[in-house]
């Protein structure tokens, strides 16, 4: 395999209004190759990629790919020269088939101009066979698991015979198994050449599947390593730019009396019975496969879908939620899975979305109390240590992870005794990852229950004390602190197979 | 190497996209066979030759104007202005006719240009102004209604006799209305189907930044469905002209809402994405065949408008419920 870069980006430099996305960046990548890239959100990743991409026009510095010199790229041109970026929110229409998103917009025509529908599907099939992934394409989009979804990403990239597939942390929406075949995947793609740029907050996986790191922060390059010359310390110091030496803040107290007890609970979507005990301090993670009813779960015990059987109690009261309003009313939050969709209201000021569940105590005679108001969303912002110019500003402009905190905001408010956190730092950079873990630990150790979904088993094996694991919509087993392990998680949320389970 | 397992989704615990697009049809078509049998069990009218055509005749007014309307929708917007359209398309086109046959060619011409230009007018100002289709549509709808009413209050104009005749020309028992509309939808379906104009309407009304991620001219194709709805409901004028014989003004009422009516009865997804014009096609037969029931029947035309109105709910409270 040669060493000659196959894209080089020298010296590009953006910025956007007064603020400097990049200052003077050159990237380059091996051909057959994965280069990892790393930064912190706001670093200037996405700014670099969309440049890339062509989304985005470089103030100044110049694109080389396969030894061609672009000033400046068109989305066009950058497809057409065989760039292709899969987007963490994956670009794919829904309603539409596998085979028509792999070809959309380059579909195979006869020469009246009529789409060629038998070509495409025995093209769509041939790509997905090379991937290895068992997919019909005539299924709808629609009906895929995410994990899938991101295999037709793949199929369409390489349709369009790309030399260089840049991937947008794919792993924030895999479970397990599903980025082990997502890496298999990726190591075939570069034995046949191909060049990947892989985007990724979580450096274990880095160091299993990239050749070479970049690391960015604050718009310009701090290092550009072979991946076998750099420990993660060092990486995650570049990261930062400070040393963390504790990523997880360990247990303080032991667990107090039962906050949360759910038995025998079923939905529509969960039609085999769960029981779960949430006691006073104490982090339970649930983990288990994305689809394995995690989510099912937490929207059974937050009143978002009805409960067919089974009862909650919360405290010694018994709760019947039928809605997330009697569920909040409670005590019970819910932190959701995508806060940009169920957690926040991405065009309406901070201000609204941190007050809107608690708005009641806020308001007199139907009024709400401006000043009131403003005390407790400066309160919010000093706790959670949210960085905002203004709470005036939209929630959009956030980053990932003070958006996080402007949920978690939200729902102190309501002085819930139990949260339900779901995928808590998806998408949130190492810095923000750690202070919402603080977070949670010290929301914790004044008594508030904790119910933490996760994919990510370092943070689950971290933060919990206690572990639920789930497989095909049941709970199958219960390891506490010590017994858990990497190893016997898996295990149990693949095969499901019963281990030293005692009623959870 | 790898295989993904499915999701439970995948295994059907979920009804899956192709089974959901088509329950709202077989729904529609439901709807339209119960009301045949009542119908015809009620009076020994309904089920004649004579009856059943007029029914599909009829149904080629909204039919045309509502093929527009889909594929509007479909791309994920709408066009409230097609109503106004019909209006300016039947003063226009009879001024211009003035009962004289060798004045069509141009009537009919300026009339379907004055149709493309009207949806390249909403279209530009869709994309290029960034407005939204709902605004942009709404003022279309207020102006043209205005231009068409400061022409006239009474009826102008007259079609030329040959063009009078094409309204009851028959092709064998076949009026030739129908025999329109039907070419026109399966050309309608084929390009929403096989062509790309067709397919990229779909991925554009599915999701727009996609569709653009992926190379395709979304201003361009949304433009291209804007000039294509007005022009047919341009054309639906003139089916209008060689019906009535005159331009009277009040033609294309409320066609605006008829139209959307029968897209929504069809299955067509007000986000748009998800659609078809057989559903349409449904939807547009269903509203026709409920009116000719109510005729029959002798009710009041005032009632038709509520049974209308429950129809629409009623139907949507269906497709809610085939989809759980």
């Amino acid at each position: 395999m040669t060493n000659a870069p196959i894209l080089e980006m020298r010296n590009i430099s953006k910025a956007f209004g007064g603020v400097q996305a990049l200052r003077d960046v050159s990237f380059s990548c091996r051909k057959g190759k994965v280069h990892a890239l790393l930064g912190e959100n706001g670093a200037g990743k996405s700014t670099l990629i969309k440049i890339l991409a062509g989304a985005y026009r470089a103030d100044s510095g110049e694109i080389v790919f396969k030894g061609k010199r672009h000033a400046a790229f068109s989305a066009r041109e950058a497809m057409a020269s065989g760039i292709s970026i899969i987007y963490q929110e994956l670009n794919l229409v829904q309603f539409m088939t596998v085979a028509e998103n792999i070809f959309l917009g380059r579909e195979p025509r006869n020469r009246l101009g009529v789409i060629d529908t038998r070509r495409m599907t025995k093209e769509s099939a041939e790509l997905l066979d090379q991937l290895g992934v068992r997919l019909s394409p005539s299924a709808y989009i629609g009906d895929l698991t995410v994990a899938n979804q991101q295999m037709v990403e793949i199929a369409k990239a390489l349709s369009q015979n790309a030399d260089l597939i840049v991937m947008d942390e794919p792993s924030a929406i895999l479970a397990g198994h599903e980025l082990k075949s997502l890496f298999a995947t990726i190591r075939s793609l570069v034995e046949q050449g191909v060049t990947i740029v892989y985007i990724s907050h979580r450096l274990n996986e880095i160091f299993e599947i990239a050749d070479d790191v970049t690391v960015l922060k604050d718009g310009r390059v701090v290092s550009v390593h072979p991946i076998s010359e750099v420990s993660r310390a060092q990486l995650i110091q570049m990261m930062v730019g400070r040393p963390l030496e504790e990523i997880f803040p360990r247990a303080m107290r032991s667990r107090g009396a039962p906050v949360l007890t759910a038995t025998d609970v079923t939905t529509e979507r969960l039609s085999s019975p769960a029981s779960l005990t949430l006691y006073e301090g104490e982090i339970l993670g649930l983990a288990g496969m994305v689809g394995a009813g995690r989510t099912e779960v937490a929207r059974a015990l937050f009143g978002a879908d009805a409960l067919r059987t089974g009862k909650i109690l919360l405290k010694d009261a018994v709760i019947r939620p039928s809605s997330p309003k009697d569920a909040v009313e409670a005590g019970l939050a819910l932190v959701p899975e995508d806060r940009k969709t169920q957690g926040l209201f991405l065009e309406q000021s901070i201000r609204s979305n941190i007050t809107l569940s608690s708005l009641d105590k806020l308001t007199r005679f139907g009024m709400i109390q401006r000043g009131l108001e403003t005390e407790t969303i400066a309160r919010a912002q000093r706790e959670l240590s949210i960085a905002m110019a203004s709470p005036e500003l939209e929630a959009q402009h956030l980053s990932g992870g003070n958006q996080q905190k402007v949920v978690l905001a939200k729902w102190l408010q309501t002085s819930p005794s139990a949260i339900i956190f779901d995928e808590p730092t998806r998408g949130v950079d190492v810095g923000a990852k750690f202070e919402i873990y603080e977070l949670m630990r010290q929301l914790a150790e004044r008594g508030v229950a904790i119910l933490m979904i996760s994919s990510d088993l370092v943070e689950i094996l971290g933060m919990s004390d206690r572990i639920l694991v789930m497989h095909e919509r049941r709970i199958v087993g219960q390891l506490s602190r010590e017994q858990a392990s990497e190893e016997r998680i898996i295990e149990l949320a693949t095969i499901g197979a019963h281990g030293e389970t005692e009623p959870a | 190497m790898s295989a993904v397992t499915s999701s439970p989704a995948e295994r059907g615990l979920r009804i899956p996209h192709g089974l959901r697009r088509q329950a709202s049809t077989l729904i529609v078509y439901g709807l339209i066979l119960i009301l045949g049998v009542y119908a015809s069990l009620l009076s020994s009218n309904f089920l004649t030759e004579r009856n059943i055509f007029n029914v599909l005749r009829t149904a080629a007014f909204l039919g045309t104007v509502a093929i527009g309307e889909t594929l509007v929708i479909i791309s994920g917007g709408i066009d409230l202005s097609v109503g106004s359209v019909i209006k300016l398309s039947v003063l226009m086109s009879a001024i211009l006719m003035n009962g004289k046959p060798e004045n069509i060619a141009v009537a009919v011409a300026a009339t379907l240009a004055m149709g493309a230009v009207v949806g390249l007018i909403n279209g530009l100002l869709i994309t290029k102004v960034r407005m939204a289709p709902f605004i942009v549509t709404l003022g279309a709808y207020s102006i043209l209604r205005g231009v068409a009413y400061t022409v006239t209050t009474k009826p102008v104009g007259r079609a030329a006799p040959g063009f009078l005749r094409l309204y009851d020309l028959k092709l064998g028992p076949v009026p030739l209305l129908v025999i329109f509309l039907a070419l026109l939808l399966l050309a309608g379906i084929f390009v929403l189907r096989r062509m790309t104009f067709g397919r990229y309407i779909c991925a554009i009304g599915g999701n727009e930044q996609v569709a653009r991620l992926s190379g395709i001219r979304v201003d361009r194709i949304k433009i291209g469905v804007y000039v294509l709805c007005s022009t047919l409901a341009a054309l639906t004028g003139l089916l209008y002209l060689s019906r009535s014989g005159v331009g009277d003004p009040v033609t294309g009422e409320g066609a605006e809402l008829q139209a959307i009516t029968a897209v929504i009865l069809g299955g067509t997804s007000l986000f748009g994405g998800q659609g078809g014009l057989i559903g349409t096609l449904g939807g547009v037969l269903l509203m026709g065949l409920t009116n000719n029931v109510l005729v029959i029947l002798n009710v009041s035309s005032w009632y038709q408008e509520l049974i209308q109105g429950l129809v629409i709910v009623g139907a949507v409270a269906l497709y809610k419920q085939k989809r759980r």
